[in-house]
């Protein structure tokens, strides 16, 4: 109990660190949010105007302590390009993220630990050498690539799908696609080596020995095995997800927090970029907790 | 063993195919094919809905609010101002008191009539909102410089007699102010209605409310808005009743278009070269071009050595050889400028035109008469958020100059970074455009030379204190005549006797429509964003 209080600490100073950071690298980066907001319309006095109101005429340390206090208080600041508070927009854009992530990884899971199966049974065999190659673009092939050519074939040459999402569960399947594909294949590749391993164990040769056929054996006493290293990386890829989602939003259209994100670079909206990158912070940190509890009930070992 | 290991990989494919027929099938129930249904894209979202925190996002307030005068775009491509939600106006002989008479009858969708203390409110609005960009667009009216500075709690400027009865007096004579009135930045908003929102005008959609032709019914972030006919609206019933905004990157509306499910596109947003090998051949009747208000420049910095010399920045302008670089980036679709005012621009003076021309023996010899016959270091500042047609008319410009001598670099900046730099005044030279927001000489003369904060501020620091007193004087003649002339003289004294900066071109800007569009009208300075009002669907 008292390493998951350590663990909990630790988490609070990881985002206090993150907070430090990411408020310092904003101010550091050249770039002004007032001259962004007005772009071509500038001029000196509404720039002076603006960039009171946004208290970024303030000393560093105040504008930081400002913040700091207002984050304890539960209070994010307010966006400087959208004009509304930061915690609202979060929490506006979190459940497309989680929506998205959640699809891609089914998607990853089922066609990953599908393909692995598939390719371990038939080794060395025409199915895996296809399905081999297919996880090898999975592993390799950039996200807004695999966008591409997804839009283009099921949206263009086969009308199958939208382009874009528009709310429908349907327009969810190429941006769950185009992110679960990296981790689908490098899932499929871990999952055939994992089952691989264990054709040679004698275990195998028992539950045979007992009257289960080949593919009772392989699916419910092999499989199990080797689902452990890869339960392990699934859920070191969902943190990846949350990055891999930035491209995928802007490609597909979705307003989730890689998005907005995304938009809080550009524009150098400060207090926005703060608290999604915080939130973000929060998640994977959380995530890591959680993934640890998991593998001590999996695996006993890790128990003691 | 065998049977096993196939009925499994059948099993998988019988999957995979059940999964892509269930989804073929949503899709098509899914279609909104209604015929007065318009479907367009944008590649980025709008910011806000209240006009007074934008100066870019005018999709909303140009279609959901009305302003006193509109601009019409007549068939010979000309422009000129006419009466919108004013029935009848006078302006009085010192150019300093206009008398407004409003429109009878005209609510907001909400059904509460518009009066003339909406439109007070909406001037006063702009001039005290902490974070309003609008400012200038209500400056001139008298006593406006007091409500801004919190000594006045009122608009002076403005008296309003009755409902539909009101004057506005100037502090000083300014000849453009039927012009600002007619653009979305003075948008009449409902007092009512604005108050009562409070934080979520602008951001809400049902609480955004106006009296143009369409209400905002959705606003999903990132994901795109729609629009619907406003049934209480004064004017003419438009043709299109709905509208779906979709916000999609380049190459994702490109193969929308190319497959129906968009019905008119902004080739400014895709690609130019897939406009020229695919919209120009395969969509040529289908090509809508308006001339766009705007003029491409080159700032010379005079605070960089050696830009202070008139002749160093007369030989950059002569070095540079502007119709090879419209014929083979924009494929022609343009006119070549030597002034400040682009085409179409009122007071546009033709006897300004035609001396700039490419001479690159010429610059070679301006260049050794200031003393740099071996050429000099020369940083042009390229924002990474420009289109690729200006970067790739960077590109030209930098070996134009290289071929005379001058060694010129290209410096890539982030936009944030960009505008830092070019606001500091101490960027030595980029290449940028300017589209009219209101059809009059002053925009774009005054943003740039009106005062020395406003050439400092764009990193131009011309230094004749005289020509920039002239240009804020400009504002105040109130003679048409003596304007027009003042104008002319004014253009010829900045870019060709000081070649304040290096006038490129105007160009054309070019939408594609679907057949199921009957005709469109653009914006009139060619604007991004339309009036909807202006599409009528077959």
């Amino acid at each position: 109990m008292s390493g998951f209080v350590r663990r909990c600490i630790g988490v609070i100073l990881v985002l206090l660190g993150v907070m430090v950071l990411i408020f310092v690298i904003l101010r550091i980066i050249p770039g002004n949010p007032a001259a962004v907001l007005l772009n071509d319309h500038v001029n000196k006095e509404t720039i002076e105007r603006l960039t009171a109101s946004m208290n970024l005429d303030k000393p560093l340390p105040e504008q930081f302590f400002l913040y700091l206090a207002g984050v304890l208080k539960g209070d994010f600041g307010q966006s400087y390009y959208m004009k509304r508070p930061v915690l609202d927009l979060v929490l506006e854009a979190f459940p497309y993220t989680v929506k998205l992530t959640v699809f891609s990884a089914l998607f990853a899971w089922i066609f990953g630990i599908g393909i692995g199966v598939i390719s371990a049974v038939h080794h060395d065999r025409l199915p895996d050498y296809l399905f081999r190659g297919v996880s090898l673009l999975g592993v390799s092939v950039p996200v807004f690539m695999v966008a591409l050519v997804l839009q283009y074939l099921f949206y263009f040459k086969f009308s199958l799908l939208p382009l874009v999402y528009d709310g429908s569960a349907v327009s969810m399947i190429l941006p769950a696609i185009a992110l679960g594909w990296n981790s689908a294949g490098s899932v499929a590749r871990l999952t055939r080596s994992g089952l691989m391993e264990q054709f040679n164990e004698a275990y195998l040769d028992t539950a045979r020995a007992k009257g289960l056929t080949a593919r009772q054996a392989i699916l419910t006493h092999g499989l199990k095995n080797a689902m452990v290293p890869v339960i392990t990386m699934l859920a070191l890829q969902l943190s990846g997800m949350l990055s891999g989602a930035v491209i995928t939003e802007s490609v597909f259209g979705i307003a989730g927090i890689g998005k907005l994100a995304l938009s809080a670079v550009e524009t150098r909206d400060m207090p926005l970029l703060q608290g999604t990158v915080l939130f973000s912070a929060l998640i994977i940190s959380v995530g890591n907790i959680i993934s640890d509890l998991i593998n001590r009930c999996l695996d006993p070992r890790l128990r003691v | 063993m065998k049977r096993i290991r196939k009925s499994f990989i059948a099993l998988i494919l019988v999957a995979m195919l059940f999964t892509l027929a269930a989804c073929g099938k949503d899709k098509k129930s899914d279609k909104s094919g209604t015929d007065d249904v318009l479907n367009i894209a944008v590649t980025s979202d709008i910011v806000t809905m209240d006009v007074h925190k934008t100066t870019d996002d005018y999709l909303v307030p140009m279609n959901v609010f009305d302003t006193l005068f509109e601009v019409v775009l007549k068939s010979d491509g000309s422009t000129s101002i006419e009466k919108s939600l004013v029935e009848d106006y006078s302006v009085s002989g010192d150019g300093l008191v206009y008398s407004f008479t409003l429109r009878d009858g005209v609510v907001f969708s909400d059904g509460t009539p518009l009066t003339c203390e909406d439109v007070k409110f909406t001037f006063e609005r702009i001039l005290t909102l902490p974070e309003s960009e609008q400012t200038d667009y209500a400056i001139s009216i008298k006593g406006a410089q007091e409500l801004m500075d919190g000594t006045a709690n009122e608009l002076s400027g403005i008296e309003v007699e009755d409902d539909t009865h009101m004057t506005f007096t100037l502090s000083e004579p300014f000849s453009g102010f039927l012009a600002q009135l007619a653009t979305p930045s003075t948008s009449i908003l409902s007092k009512a209605s604005v108050t009562e929102a409070g934080d979520d005008f602008g951001v809400v959609p049902e609480k955004t409310i106006g009296s143009g032709p369409y209400i905002i019914t959705s606003w999903e972030r990132g994901a795109g808005l729609t629009f619907e006919y406003n049934s209480k609206y004064w004017g003419t019933e438009p043709s299109v009743k709905k509208v779906n905004v979709r916000i999609m990157d380049a190459s994702s509306i490109d193969m929308a278009f190319q497959k129906g499910d968009i019905d008119l596109i902004d080739c400014q947003k895709i690609d130019s070269a897939i406009v020229e090998s695919t919209y120009k051949a395969k969509y040529a009747d289908d090509i809508v071009a308006v001339n766009r208000l705007g003029i491409n420049y080159l700032i010379l910095n005079e605070n960089t050595e050696p830009l202070e010399n008139v002749n160093v920045r007369k030989a950059i302008q002569t070095a540079i050889d502007r119709k090879a670089i419209l014929d083979s980036i924009y494929n022609g679709d343009g006119k070549l400028e030597d002034g400040i005012y682009p085409s179409g621009c009122l007071y546009y003076c033709d006897a300004n035109q035609g001396w700039l021309k490419y001479d690159p023996e010429a610059a070679k010899s301006l260049l050794a008469q200031a003393g740099y016959a071996d050429g000099f270091d020369f940083e042009i500042c390229m924002d990474s958020n420009a289109d690729d047609a200006i970067k790739s008319v960077i590109q030209i410009v930098a070996q134009n100059l290289n071929d005379v001598g001058i060694n010129a670099t290209i410096k890539n900046y982030d936009h944030a970074s960009w505008l830092e730099l070019r606001n500091s005044g101490d960027m030595p030279s980029f290449l940028a455009g300017w589209t009219l927001d209101y059809n009059d000489p002053d925009n774009v003369i005054y943003t740039f030379f009106g005062s020395k904060d406003n050439t400092h501020i764009r990193s131009n620091n011309y230094s004749d204190d005289a020509t920039i007193e002239r240009v804020a004087a400009a504002r105040g003649i109130v003679d048409p005549k003596e304007r027009e002339a003042e104008y002319a003289a004014l253009e010829k004294k900045l870019v060709k006797d000081d070649a304040v900066w290096v006038p490129m071109f105007s160009l054309k800007h070019l939408y594609v429509k679907s057949d199921r569009i009957e005709s469109f009208t653009p914006h009139w300075a060619g604007w991004s964003d339309f009036y909807f009002k202006g599409v009528t669907l077959k």
